[in-house]
């Protein structure tokens, strides 16, 4: 009697792990399925790429006959690449600059400063996370246009404008946990105010700071509206605007895709790159991010 | 202490600047712009049919209003955005909650599954748009769901008709936005500690009850933030709405609307497409707030 319940306890944990198991082997094939559904795009994009129009209409799906670079040649220059690349970093980066320096700047004097302008300018910052583009962007294009800044400089300060609300509110909420303590005994020893900002604050701001740049650099890299407003069809375009330009000059007669491919692909191996290699800090920032708002 | 007190407006005064120029400035003249007839680079004056000679005499009330509510486009525009949104919001949370529920269960490489599911959200909307474009209209139309292999007619043609559009746009953005939820989703499924479960499952808590009672609840802040964040999106959503079928056959949102009034109009009328960005504003301004407020409310009940 004493024998058969060890065998049927031993039989029931047997099944118990033969269902875990099957469990997790499902789970695997589900996600294995759902990310090759994600990269599917991709893939098509890198066939395509070194097709001509009339095989990637009849077998899109398919690896490509000959192996050809021309296709991608003829994006580079149709796309201005390299130019197109240096002019869409120096603004990204830039712009960032401005952003992490001006806000980190301005949030850590709002926390240290506990008063009515402090709050009063704090609550505007917030508020404005509110106002779509849309709402302002005609009467900002004619100002800046105005002040003659219609150009990649003024294109610059209004990425450090739009980006500052969300980068002050999100430096607002770390400073408050950062002890005074520090800046204190820094002050003793006689620091001044920018050596303090930047030997003492900034390096304790590291993490948040990680957050501020990887938010704010996907959106500036990958925005459209702004720079074809600022900049439109001039010599100066960031890599979005020529493949605008790209697409509309060469499909006015249906779709270009032997040009189309090739220009997507060598516009996001970029950004791939800078993925692969920085991912694990992009998705703390964005999940930092998420939290602390 | 005197030395912050002292240095307070130096340092907050850069970024004060930059909010008054690229922000303020221009979003209080947009609201007084409604009110006029501006024509982008000068006002007119509807009494002497003439350029005004300030902008004051251009003050036409209302009227711009009353005109972007009488515009059938606008109209369209408004109804359209509100659908997709209402699709996308649900499209988007059930991918990107079922995602991370699955990422958190499996032992191992999961890291690997992560980095693919968020690889979408680093590209731009106008390039994805292309490529889901030639996804419509070839794979999908002419060889997945043609007549000679699996025939789903609603998925062909899905870019040239204004309600299959609406998915395909759907479709578009949870690809591309499924991803980044899952990492906000993750980091608050990270944050609900094992002992709930394992008081649960010791009291014979089924996998859905447990769901239902102990991930839900504890998975209020995350959806208060990722919902935000997806009716935000939808609500502007612009490049992928140009890439993908540039408003044609009535696939207008109200993003594209606003900047393309000033194009369906001669002279441009800019007076009247602020008008419709001022309505843009208040919309998305009350439904983003009535969402957190609703959602923040139910953190607290739970």
């Amino acid at each position: 009697m004493k024998e058969l319940t060890v065998v049927t306890s031993k039989s029931m944990n047997a099944n118990y792990f033969l269902k875990k198991r099957l469990q997790m082997i499902g789970l695997y094939v589900v996600l294995t399925l759902i990310a090759l559904y994600t990269l599917a795009p991709l893939w098509l994009l890198l066939v395509n790429s070194f097709k001509d129009q009339s095989e990637i209409i009849s077998s899109p799906l398919g690896l490509p006959s000959g192996f050809t670079l021309s296709y991608l040649t003829n994006a580079v220059k149709e796309i201005h690449f390299f130019k197109a690349l240096l002019v869409t970093a120096s603004i990204t980066s830039i712009s960032v600059l401005l952003i992490v320096v001006v806000s980190s700047m301005a949030a850590w004097m709002m926390v240290r400063n506990k008063g009515t302008a402090s709050y009063v300018v704090f609550m505007c910052f917030v508020a404005a996370m509110l106002i779509p583009f849309q709402a302002v962007m005609y009467p900002l294009i004619q100002f800046f246009d105005d002040i003659r800044l219609k150009s990649a400089t003024g294109l610059i300060l209004m990425y450090g404008g739009f980006g500052l609300s969300m980068s002050v509110f999100l430096y607002h909420g770390f400073v408050k946990g950062v002890p005074r303590g520090v800046e204190e005994a820094a002050t003793i020893d006689g620091c001044n105010i920018f050596q303090m900002y930047l030997y003492v604050v900034m390096p304790l701001l590291k993490s948040i700071t990680v957050t501020v740049i990887v938010l704010n650099s996907m959106w500036i890299w990958n925005d459209y509206l702004l720079p074809f407003l600022v900049i439109g069809n001039s010599s100066t375009k960031t890599l979005v605007l020529e493949l605008y330009f790209a697409r509309i000059t060469a499909g006015q007669f249906g779709n270009p895709w032997q040009l189309i491919f090739p220009a997507v692909l060598i516009s996001i191996i970029p950004i791939i790159i800078v993925y692969l290699f920085l991912q694990k800090y992009i998705v703390k920032g964005i999940s930092d991010g998420a939290i602390k708002s | 202490m005197n030395f912050y007190k002292k240095w307070f407006w130096p340092l907050v005064m850069p970024s004060l600047l930059l909010f008054t120029m690229v922000i303020l400035y221009p979003f209080i003249m947009g609201v007084v712009n409604s009110f006029l007839a501006w024509r982008g680079t000068y006002y007119f004056d509807p009494d002497t049919g003439t350029r005004a000679t300030s902008m004051f005499n251009s003050f036409v009330g209302f009227d711009n209003y009353k005109e972007a509510f009488q515009d059938t486009r606008f109209i369209s525009a408004l109804v359209y955005t509100i659908k997709y949104t209402f699709i996308a919001v649900i499209f988007v949370n059930i991918v990107a909650l079922a995602l991370a529920l699955m990422v958190t269960k499996i032992t191992k490489s999961s890291g690997l599954y992560r980095t693919v599911f968020f690889l979408p959200n680093m590209l731009g909307g106008l390039a994805l748009g292309f490529i889901w474009q030639f996804v419509f209209q070839i794979i999908f139309t002419d060889i997945l769901f043609s007549p000679d292999a699996l025939y789903l007619p609603f998925l062909r043609y899905m870019t040239q008709d204004s309600n299959k559009a609406l998915f395909a746009l759907a479709m578009l953005s949870t690809w591309q936005y499924a991803g980044y939820m899952m990492i906000i989703y993750v980091a608050g499924l990270n944050n609900i500690s094992s002992d709930y479960y394992e008081a649960a499952s010791i009291d014979g808590s089924s996998y859905w009850h447990s769901f239902r009672k102990i991930t839900i609840p504890m998975l209020m802040p995350s959806f208060t933030i990722v919902f935000f964040m997806t009716i935000a999106n939808s609500f502007k959503l612009l490049d992928q709405n140009v890439a993908l079928t540039d408003g044609e056959f009535g696939t207008r949102l109200l993003a594209m609307q606003i900047l393309r009034t000033v194009k369906d109009t001669t002279p441009p009328n800019y007076g009247k497409a602020q008008a419709q960005a001022v309505i843009f504003f208040i919309l998305v301004s009350v439904i983003t707030l009535t969402q957190v407020t609703i959602t923040k409310k139910k953190e607290l009940e739970m």
